[in-house]
C-alpha cells in the first residue's frame, strides 16, 4: 500500500502532522477492511489518496510489480464468442490478449509491432482509477497488432492485442 | 439532473432502474459481469460495459471496476440497486471523491446509519421504541454475556447483508455457542464480513416496515407500511401492503413515528425502517435499509409514486415537492418473489436455461422480471427470477387476482418456488392475514407444501 500527498498548502507542517496522526491511519483502516483499491479525501486544498495493489490471487492477469509477475497469466478471459469469435486462441497459434480490467489502455513505451516477445512480457497497461493493471503476453512469440489505440477506453475482456506464438 | 447514469447491478433491478432512467430521459449504461452478457438489461441497454468476471467480488462488488466503468462511459451518477455495494459508505465516498453522485443517501448519512446498534440508539432518542440488542460481538464470551443480558430467546444476525444468511434464533447458551460458528461462516461466505450481533427474539412476531422518502432539505414523507411476515429461514417470500395485522390507528402511529424520527435524525433519500410487531400490537424498531428494496413495487402500486425516479430526483438535489397530505394509499398489493429454488429439495438454488417464460396479465398485475424464453440463469448470484406484484381495490380482490396470475405464469425448464406461492394463496392462515415470520419454519416448508397439495 502506498500513500501520496500533493497540492501542498501553506501552514503545511501542522496539517501534515494532523493528517499523519489521524486521517491517514483512519483511511488505511477503512481501505484495508474494504474491497476498494483506492481512497481519496480532499480537505482545505490537501488531497490524500491511498492505493492498494489489486489482490494478486483474485486477479490472475493483473500483477502489481514486475518481480512478482505471474509466469502464465490467464489468457484472454473475455476471448469467447461475443467478442473475438476465436474458440481456442492458443491452438490457433495466435493469442488474443484481453483486457484485465475496465479503464484506459496505454501500450508500453517503445513496443513494436512484429517485435519478439517472451511469455509474461509487458505489452502495456490498463489504467483503473490511477492503478495500472499490466497487460502481458500470454506466449513466446511476436506481437502482431494492437486492437485498441493508446488512451482508448477498454472494458473487461476486450481484445487489446494479438500475439502470434512461435512455432 | 444527471446526464448519464451507470447501473451497477443485475437482474430485475437493473431493468427497473433502466426503465426509470428512460422515463426521465436520462441515458443509462449497464455495468455487467461476464456471466450476464446475455442478460435482458444488457440487451436493452443504451450502452453496456463489461466490468469483470462472473465472481461478484471482481465485478458487482468491485468498487474500482464500477467507478472506472462510470468514468470511461462518461456517467455522472451511479445507481447501485440493492445488495452488492448499495449500502457501502466507503463506496459512496469514493464515488463522490471522483466527482460523481451516488444514487442513495450521501456517504456521511450511510456512515451515520451504518452501525445497527448506533442506529437503534439514535432513532430511540428520536422517539422510536427499539428492540433490545447487542453491539457487534467480539467473541463467544461477549455473545454469551449479551444474550444473558437481553434474555433468551435471541436472534443472531450478521452485520452485513440480508436474505436470512447467517441468521439463527437460539433459546439457550448451548444453542448460542453452536450457532455462532455456523453464522460466522455463513456471513463470511455471503458478505465477506463475519461480524454478528444479537437481537431479542419475539415469539410469533410479524415483520412490518415503513417506506420513507426524505430530501436534502429535510422534507420527508412516509409511503405507508409493508408487511413481510411470510418468510422462510428469515428470508422474505411474500410481502403485502397494507399490513393485514394492524388497525388504521396502529398503522398511522407507526408510520408517523418512523418518518418523524428519521427526518429528525438527518436521514436523506429513500429508506425503509424495519420493525417487529409483537402479539399485542407493540412495535419495535430493528434496523434501517438505506436503499431501494426488493419489495418496493407494492408501495408503488398503492401510492402511484415511482420510488426509483424519486430516488434519482432526490440524489440529484431536487426538493421532494409534496407533503404527507399529498400521499394517498389506495387498495391492497401483494408481491410474490419467484425464486429458482427446488421446494422439494430443501429449496436448493437452481441454475439453467429457462425454456419458456410467459408472464401473467390482467388488471392490477405487474411482473418485474429479467427472464425471457431461452435465458440461462447463471449459478453465481441470488436465485430471484422476478417478482409478481398484484393490486386489488381490497385484499380480497388482490388475493383473487393473485391466484389467477399464479395459475397463468409459466416458467419452464428451471425449477421454481411457484408451488409454494400457489399453496400459500389457498392457505387459511395466509388468507386470514395471520402469518408470523417463523410459521413456515415451524411447520416445515416441505410439510406445509405436502399438506397444501394433499388438500
Amino acid at each position: 500500500m502506498s500513500d501520496e500527498m500533493d497540492e501542498p498548502a501553506q501552514d503545511g507542517r501542522a496539517t501534515i502532522a494532523r493528517l499523519t496522526a489521524h486521517v491517514v491511519p483512519d483511511l488505511i483502516a477503512r481501505l484495508t477492511k474494504s474491497e476498494l483499491g483506492e481512497l481519496e479525501v480532499r480537505e482545505n486544498g490537501w488531497r490524500v489518496r491511498l492505493r492498494k495493489p489489486v489482490a494478486e490471487a483474485a486477479a490472475p492477469a493483473t500483477t502489481p510489480t514486475a518481480s512478482t509477475r505471474t509466469p502464465h497469466p490467464v489468457m484472454a478471459p473475455g476471448a469467447h464468442a461475443g467478442h473475438s469469435g476465436v474458440g481456442a486462441p492458443r491452438d490457433s497459434g495466435r493469442g488474443v490478449v484481453a483486457s484485465p480490467a475496465v479503464g484506459y489502455f496505454s501500450p508500453r513505451k517503445g513496443i513494436e509491432i512484429g517485435g519478439a516477445l517472451r511469455s509474461g512480457d509487458l505489452l502495456g497497461h490498463v489504467d483503473v482509477l490511477g492503478v495500472r493493471h499490466e497487460v502481458v503476453s500470454p506466449v513466446n512469440g511476436a506481437l502482431r497488432a494492437f486492437e485498441v489505440e493508446s488512451g482508448q477506453a477498454v472494458e473487461y475482456g476486450q481484445p487489446i492485442a494479438r500475439v502470434e506464438a512461435e512455432a | 439532473m444527471f446526464s448519464k447514469v451507470l447501473i451497477a447491478n443485475r437482474g430485475e433491478i437493473a431493468l427497473r432502474i433502466q426503465r426509470a432512467c428512460a422515463e426521465m430521459g436520462i441515458p443509462s449504461v449497464v455495468a455487467y459481469s461476464e456471466a450476464d452478457r446475455d442478460s435482458r438489461a444488457v440487451q436493452l441497454a443504451d450502452e453496456a460495459v463489461c466490468i469483470g468476471p462472473a465472481e461478484s467480488r471482481r465485478s458487482y462488488l468491485s468498487a474500482s471496476a464500477i467507478l472506472s466503468a462510470a468514468l470511461v462511459a462518461g456517467c455522472d451518477a451511479i445507481h447501485p440497486g440493492y445488495g452488492f455495494l448499495s449500502e457501502d459508505d466507503t463506496f459512496a465516498e469514493m464515488v463522490r471523491a471522483h466527482g460523481l453522485t451516488f444514487i442513495g443517501p450521501p456517504a456521511e448519512v450511510l456512515e451515520r446509519f451504518a452501525s445497527k446498534a448506533g442506529t437503534r440508539t439514535l432513532l430511540g432518542k428520536h422517539g422510536l421504541p427499539t428492540i433490545q440488542g447487542s453491539p457487534m460481538l467480539r467473541d463467544d464470551a461477549h455473545a454469551l454475556a449479551e444474550a444473558e443480558r437481553i434474555d433468551y430467546p435471541v436472534l443472531i444476525k450478521p452485520s452485513a447483508g440480508g436474505g436470512g444468511k447467517g441468521m439463527r434464533m437460539v433459546r439457550s447458551p448451548r444453542e448460542l455457542q453452536q450457532a455462532m460458528t455456523i453464522c460466522r461462516s455463513e456471513a463470511m461466505a455471503a458478505f465477506h464480513d463475519d461480524s454478528l450481533y444479537l437481537e431479542k427474539w419475539l415469539e410469533d412476531n410479524r415483520h412490518v416496515e415503513v417506506q420513507v422518502i426524505v430530501d436534502r432539505y429535510g422534507n420527508g414523507v412516509h409511503v405507508g407500511e409493508r408487511d413481510c411476515s411470510v418468510q422462510r429461514r428469515h428470508q422474505k417470500i411474500v410481502e403485502e401492503a397494507r399490513s393485514p395485522a394492524m388497525s388504521d390507528g396502529q398503522r398511522e402511529a407507526l408510520c408517523e413515528a418512523a418518518i418523524k424520527a428519521v427526518v429528525e435524525a438527518g436521514y436523506e433519500n429513500l429508506g425503509t425502517l424495519e420493525f417487529l410487531l409483537d402479539r399485542d400490537g407493540n412495535f419495535y424498531f430493528i434496523e434501517i435499509n438505506c436503499r431501494i428494496q426488493v419489495e418496493h413495487p407494492i408501495t408503488e402500486m398503492l401510492s402511484g409514486i415511482d420510488l426509483v425516479t424519486e430516488q434519482i430526483r432526490i440524489a440529484a438535489g431536487e426538493p421532494l415537492g409534496y407533503s404527507q397530505q399529498d400521499v394517498s394509499l389506495r387498495g391492497h398489493a401483494i408481491e410474490f418473489r419467484i425464486n429458482a429454488e427446488d421446494t422439494a429439495h430443501d429449496f436448493r438454488p437452481q441454475a439453467g436455461i429457462v425454456e419458456s417464460y410467459l408472464p401473467p396479465g390482467g388488471p392490477g398485475v405487474r411482473m418485474d422480471s429479467h427472464l425471457y424464453s431461452g435465458y440461462e440463469v447463471p449459478p453465481y448470484y441470488d436465485s430471484m427470477l422476478g417478482k409478481l406484484v398484484v393490486w386489488g381495490s381490497d385484499r380480497h380482490e388482490a388475493l383473487a387476482r393473485s391466484r389467477q396470475a399464479l395459475d397463468e405464469i409459466v416458467v419452464d425448464g428451471i425449477v421454481t418456488n411457484l408451488p409454494l406461492h400457489r399453496a400459500l394463496v389457498h392457505h387459511k392462515t395466509f388468507l386470514d392475514g395471520e402469518f408470523t415470520t417463523n410459521l413456515l419454519d415451524r411447520v416445515g416448508s416441505a410439510a406445509f407444501l405436502d399438506a397444501a397439495t394433499a388438500a
